[in-house]
């Protein structure tokens, strides 16, 4: 195993450790789910990471038809996906308890985040739906390059043109006079952490592609 | 008339369930008395206790993802020595 690999154990254990350990002001409504910006807001940073990953690699797929480009753009929305989910979960269970609801569809950053996943959900479908692996490359690079490009509207512009709850809204910074500016100090971290753990959970299922790859020739 | 075949409520010598489960919750009696690190886990409205937990489910996922890490790696090196004695 590779030492950037511990490091990312190390660092993630001391984040999460931190991010119980320090003290926080008190906030009214959040309280101590405050921390929840150290796990929740994290899960959305990685996602958007781990998806202009693959924007990358479905472009170089694109561009030269190696077979490994596909394979680490596959893996990269995979994990993307896997992320996203996490977000929108941990979001619905926060929103339960400041706003009062586990789900509202007057909440467009919600909504809109649902509907970013049910493009990549779709993404997968749409990878079975061939026998070919070339056909199934190309065609899902091309959606795959869609799908990316929907992500900023869906997750970033349209949400802060709307009325929301959600801080980052109607031009709103995501940081906003009610989040106290200690919690950087633990933010910062945790998204670094988790985006190495996103590393190397793709590092793990792309050589795991390879040797399959090596096997089946 | 005698009330033999009637039961008093709860008061089977079987029944464990109506103890464990009554009001008096034992875990926060004699604190003084316990270990250091039980009060300290106890301490701060419980919030070492969620840490605790957290710890646990990460160290158990991160054991998990080192496992199948070094499996992957096994792997290689199979194929690679393979393919030296081909």
């Amino acid at each position: 195993m590779k030492t950037w690999k511990y490091l990312v154990a190390i660092w993630m254990t001391v984040v999460i450790s931190a991010g119980f350990l320090i003290r926080i002001p008190h906030i009214p409504i959040l309280e101590e789910s405050a921390r929840n910006l150290f796990l929740h807001v994290p899960m959305w940073f990685t996602m958007m990471i781990a998806f202009a990953m693959a924007f990358y690699f479905s472009i170089r797929y694109l561009n030269d038809g190696k077979r490994i480009w596909d394979n680490k753009a596959e893996t990269a929305t995979a994990v993307g996906l896997l992320f996203g989910i996490c977000g929108l979960l941990t979001g619905s269970l926060w929103a339960r308890f400041t706003w009062g609801t586990w789900w509202t569809f007057a909440e467009p950053r919600m909504n809109l985040s649902a509907l970013a996943m049910l493009i990549f959900v779709a993404y997968f479908i749409l990878r079975t739906a061939f026998n070919d692996a070339e056909k199934r490359a190309k065609i899902s690079a091309v959606y795959n390059i869609f799908g990316v490009t929907t992500i900023p509207f869906l997750l970033y512009i349209i949400p802060r043109q709307m009325p929301s709850l959600h801080p980052g809204a109607e031009g709103n910074p995501a940081f906003s006079d009610m989040t106290a500016p200690e919690l950087r100090l633990i933010f910062y971290p945790a998204v670094i952490g988790f985006i190495g753990l996103a590393m190397w959970m793709m590092d793990i299922l792309n050589r795991y592609k390879a040797v399959r790859l090596r096997i089946d020739k | 008339m005698t009330n033999d075949f009637i039961q008093e409520p709860y008061s089977s010598d079987v029944d464990t369930l109506t103890k464990s489960y009554s009001d008096q919750w034992g875990a926060m009696d004699k604190m003084e008395e316990a270990s250091g690190f039980v009060q300290l886990m106890a301490s701060n409205d419980l919030i070492f206790v969620v840490l605790g937990v957290s710890l646990i489910i990460w160290f158990t996922l991160l054991f998990f993802l080192v496992r199948v890490d070094r499996k992957v790696t096994k792997l290689e090196n199979d194929l690679n020595s393979k393919e030296e004695e081909l």
